[in-house]
């Protein structure tokens, strides 16, 4: 697995732009754990040092319910990083991630990163921009929800016809942003849907007749002496001009 | 038929726009060349007279005068296409063959004529009289909204009835009792058209629902707009407006007319 270390280090966020040479300075620092099902990899509240990488296996992110049982956050398996952020700050956990099956992981220690960062300046230079790219690009997303949240609150919904999905990129790091601005997306879809229904059963109109009443105005219409005699009339008034029509 | 045919527009309450909607008809057919009249049997309350322009310092013989014996009912034709082209909407009437037979808006005519009655086969005479002098297409009877004499008698005599109703329950109830109305006189064609349909309900469904509980064609449902009563009724508003929606629907209502038979 060694070879493709350099490789699986280049898919965190945080090593993006780092060179192959740095990459490959950065694998001699990693070692290999193995976990076996239900291991804890890491957990809530604790100060990380550590950035792991799944090689194999499969873990569950949890957090606590409200009576204190287990919430499955989301499953992570293969090629997938957790906990990059400890690397460079202090913040503690924000999740427990616990093996469901059998797992190795590929664990950069703290203090082998801060050697590197001592060691070359380049890397330390490679990871700012890693990090003012992700900003920049965490902005612009948070921009556009705001925009969006704006147009909603507006009854717009145009822009969901005028923006593309965001699907099929799963390949790429910039993942969770993608995946809040699709659940967003889908938020955005359902709320406009249900409105549509809403006002589609507004705008169907109930349009009732009392037969009774129609049917005692007729009576009293058509009970008269003149509506006995126009009727007749316009009988002979129709066959008049029928004839008289085909004279002509 | 070969010869002229009678379209009486109605409807069981006031205010749904039948002389709008007369008016608009009949110009629609006699802008496609067809010689088409149209007689304002409202005499209580006459209104199609404003949107071809004319007032009382304009109006000679008035259908009151026939009834009265005054004049013969070919004296009180208003020539639309040589004298009321003096509006935008009117001026696309210039040289059609339109004429209107207004009633009296003098107070003291109409008083006097509601007072003293007529004779309701006087008023069909005339409308026989017009339609044979001068060879007319379409003869268009603009009616006294209810189910009083003229109106029933219109409605008896017509070829083509077309009901005007708003939709709402008032107007729903009231059409019924004129549909079963005009099925009983025989009537051979029934058009149905809703006005002042409101733009946010359905309007498709309007239709539906219209045609299913009466059984009978509903040729537009026309919106309500203020477009149209801003232009309080002084010009024909789908010669003046022609690509306006109520404008389109209303060719809707032509056409279902002129495609009877
Ligand atoms: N679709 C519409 N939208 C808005 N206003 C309308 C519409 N149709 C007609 N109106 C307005 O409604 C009023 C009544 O129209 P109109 O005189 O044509 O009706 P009517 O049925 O002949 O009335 P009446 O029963 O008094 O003879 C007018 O002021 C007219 O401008
Ligand atoms: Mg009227």
């Amino acid at each position: 697995m060694t070879a493709s270390i350099p490789n699986q280090l280049r898919k965190a966020f945080l090593f993006r732009g780092l060179s192959s040479d740095a990459l490959t300075a950065l694998a001699q620092k990693v070692s290999v754990r193995t976990l076996s099902e239900g291991d804890v990899l890491m957990r809530r509240g604790e100060t990380g040092d550590s950035l792991f990488m799944i090689d194999e296996g499969w873990f569950k992110i949890v957090a606590e319910g409200p009576s204190g049982d287990e919430l499955i956050i989301n499953k992570t398996g293969p090629g997938e990083t957790l906990g990059e952020m400890a690397l460079v700050d202090e913040a503690p956990r924000s999740a427990t991630v616990i093996a469901i099956s059998n797992a190795r992981v590929l664990e950069l220690k703290k203090d082998a990163f801060q050697e590197i960062l001592d060691q070359r300046p380049d890397v330390a230079l490679a990871l700012i921009r890693g990090f003012s790219s992700r900003l920049r690009f965490s902005t612009t997303y948070i921009q556009k929800a705001i925009d969006w949240s704006q147009k909603i609150a507006a009854g717009d919904y145009g822009f969901i016809e005028n923006t593309q999905q965001f699907s099929g990129n799963t390949e790429s790091d910039d993942d969770k942003a993608t995946e809040l601005l699709s659940a967003f997306f889908q938020m955005v879809r359902s709320v406009k849907a249900r409105e549509d229904e809403l006002k589609q059963q507004l705008e169907k109109l109930t349009l009732e007749i009392d037969e009774a009443r129609r049917k005692q105005e007729f009576e009293e219409i058509t009970g008269t002496d003149f509506y006995a005699n126009l009727k007749e009339q316009a009988k002979k008034l129709r066959a008049q001009r029928m004839s008289s029509e085909n004279e002509g | 038929m070969a010869g002229g045919k009678i379209v009486s527009i109605h409807s069981f309450r006031g205010g749904t726009g039948k002389s709008n909607t007369t008016a608009n008809v009949a110009s629609q057919i006699a802008l496609k060349g067809k010689r088409v009249g149209i007689v304002d049997t409202d005499i209580q309350s006459p209104g199609i007279h404003v949107l071809f322009g004319l007032d009382e310092t304009k109006m000679g013989r008035t259908l009151n005068d026939f009834l009265h014996g005054k004049c013969p009912i070919s004296e009180v034709a208003f020539n639309v296409g040589e004298k009321a082209a003096d509006s935008e909407g009117r001026a696309k009437l210039a040289g059609k063959e339109l004429w209107l037979f207004p009633s009296s808006i003098r107070g003291r005519e109409i008083s006097q004529i509601l007072r003293e009655g007529y004779d309701v086969n006087r008023l069909n005479e005339g409308f026989q009289t017009i339609l044979k002098e001068l060879k007319l297409d379409y003869l268009f009877i603009d009616t006294h909204p209810g189910l009083n004499e003229e109106t029933l008698l219109s409605i008896a005599i017509s070829d083509i009835l077309i009901i005007v109703l708003r939709p709402d329950n008032q107007d729903f109830q009231g059409t019924a009792v004129t549909v079963d109305i005009a099925r009983s006189l025989d009537v051979p064609h029934l058009i149905l058209m809703v006005n002042k349909a409101v733009p946010k309900y359905d309007f498709a469904d309007i239709q539906k629902q219209v045609e299913d509980k009466f059984h009978a064609p509903v040729a537009g449902v026309l919106p309500l707009s203020f477009d149209i009563a801003d232009n309080a009724s002084r010009d024909i508003f789908s010669l003046r407006s022609p690509d306006h929606d109520w404008s389109k629907a209303l060719r809707g209502v032509a056409d279902a007319v002129a495609a009877v038979k």
